[in-house]
């Protein structure tokens, strides 16, 4: 059994066998090298990929749904290889690929090679999309294949306690390379790039479909279509970096059984964050605590919201660590996704039905819900009027 | 050398001298292209094309439309500008000129 990868071309997903989609990704990535200094490069190659998706669809029936990896270097040979136009890679030695595109395309293939089975090699750069300040902790996170705003908050931390997080902050920011070329961007995260490429390519494509598009009823329909295929996309993108996971994640696969005892925690800490906002409805003040003087009851919701989701977060990445390393077999993970989602029902279940039995206040603020949530919304109203 | 090799580089030349010939005659897009001149010595592939067609449409010899197809992605469909026939009709000229060269010559 092959594994299949799901790319876009063209804006339409096409399953090619894993093979398939190596030779697939070499051509694309030769012809990205041949057609460096061509300014239409990126329009060549959407048609590019587009001629290959017709080809793909004529190969593709009703009972045949994934490419082959013969018959991708069938239509790559019918393709032919991509040719520099004369006048514009005129350079000495332009003819053989990647010899003018400087040295780091070639050391990247050579460090493929040279990571054997592990794919793209991975190393630490800044990542600049989706940064905050230079990347440093995007990079991270990347690099550890974690949550940035937990590196972030590591940072905050470290600077607040011991004041060293800047410093680390300003020495990395200058020390670490910035990933600028694809296959550094894949490096930094271990992940090919050519996912995020054909996305990006997909939606340059999109844009230029929708310009020739004579009526509105067609260009819905396109619309329409690529939503679902962009869609697909994301599927796979998410299940890849599951799979991912199951192989990397750092946990012993007894660890699964942990599972169960995670929720509860989850849903104690979810049990008393909801208790907190009642509590904070009803009487203006959090467990007893008061509200300073000048704080508005939404904004305390709103930071209770932030607190939960600063407790639950890790232990929703622990549950998470649990799910995969349990492995390879699916039915384990579906039967303690249900295990897992029946104890937590049940335990805040349980403890809102005590709760409402035996703390009449609880019942009081339940009653008085309604009323309560009309006044929050006419405060909210009263202050953005008065803003 | 064969003559054949000896001609690839003439061949080459002469591409897109035929590409701009087909596409004077009707709205075309790359397979057909493909398909009018896999019949010749001048048979080619998307490889080469794609390159050449992007380098002659910055040049304003020729245009493209987007037209769906029935199944997959739409297509392009190429025609020529005026400048493009101009340029078609000096070509075929000077192709004459050369050709009626390449007879005379050598003879007495």
């Amino acid at each position: 059994m092959n594994k299949v990868i799901t790319i876009n071309l063209g804006g339409n997903a096409y399953q090619l066998e894993e093979g398939g989609y190596d030779t697939l990704r070499a051509y694309l990535e030769t012809a990205t090298a041949q057609l460096q200094h061509n300014p239409d490069r990126d329009e060549i190659l959407s048609d590019i990929e587009r001629a290959i998706a017709e080809k793909f669809r004529a190969l593709l029936a009703s009972h045949k749904t994934v490419v082959e990896t013969k018959e991708v270097a069938a239509v790559l040979a019918e393709m032919g290889p991509i040719e520099a136009e004369p006048g514009e890679a005129s350079r000495p030695g332009a003819s053989s690929a990647g010899a003018t595109s400087g040295t780091s395309g070639q050391k990247t293939a050579g460090e493929e090679k040279a990571a054997g089975s592990g794919g793209t090699p991975r190393r630490l750069y800044r990542i600049q999309e989706g940064a905050m300040i230079a990347g440093v902790c995007n990079g991270i996170a990347a690099h550890m294949n974690i949550d940035p705003t937990l590196v972030r908050l590591a940072f905050v931390l470290l600077t607040i306690f011991w004041g060293t997080g800047l410093l680390v902050y300003v020495v990395m920011a200058i020390v670490v390379p910035e990933a600028r070329s694809p296959e550094e961007k894949a490096a930094a995260s271990g992940f090919p790039a050519t996912a995020q490429e054909f996305i990006r390519r997909a939606k340059e494509g999109y844009y230029e479909a929708m310009k020739g598009f004579p009526d509105r009823r067609a260009r819905r329909e396109w619309k329409r279509q690529f939503k679902r295929e962009m869609r697909a996309h994301a599927d796979q993108w998410r299940y890849n970096w599951h799979s991912y996971w199951a192989e990397h994640a750092p946990v012993h696969p007894g660890m699964g059984f942990a599972l169960p005892f995670l929720s509860l925690l989850q849903g104690a800490a979810t049990v008393v964050w909801i208790c907190a906002i009642i509590s904070l409805l009803a009487t203006g003040a959090v467990f007893g605590l008061a509200l300073p003087a000048n704080v508005p009851t939404w904004v305390a919701a709103l930071l209770l919201l932030i607190a939960y989701g600063i407790l639950v977060g890790p232990l929703k990445f622990a549950r998470r660590a649990c799910y995969y390393g349990l492995g390879r077999p699916r039915w384990a993970w579906s039967f303690v996704f249900l295990l897992d989602a029946v104890v937590w029902l049940a335990v805040v279940a349980a403890l809102l039905w005590l709760a409402f039995h035996y703390l009449p206040e609880l019942r009081d603020a339940i009653h008085s819900f309604p009323a309560i949530a009309h006044q929050a919304a006419d405060d909210i109203r009263t202050w953005w009027h008065g803003k | 050398m064969s003559v054949n090799e000896k001609f690839s580089a003439i061949r080459k030349g002469l591409l897109e001298f035929l590409v701009l010939q087909i596409i004077s005659a009707e709205k075309v897009y790359v397979a057909d292209i493909l398909k009018q001149l896999s019949a010749t010595e001048f048979a080619t592939q998307e490889g080469t094309l794609y390159p050449l067609l992007s380098r002659m449409r910055r040049e304003g010899l020729l245009d493209y439309e987007w037209k769906e197809s029935e199944a997959g992605p739409p297509r392009k469909y190429y025609e020529l500008t005026a400048k493009g026939r101009e340029q078609l009709r000096e070509t075929l000229e000077y192709w004459g000129e050369i050709n009626g060269t390449v007879k005379k010559l050598g003879q007495k």
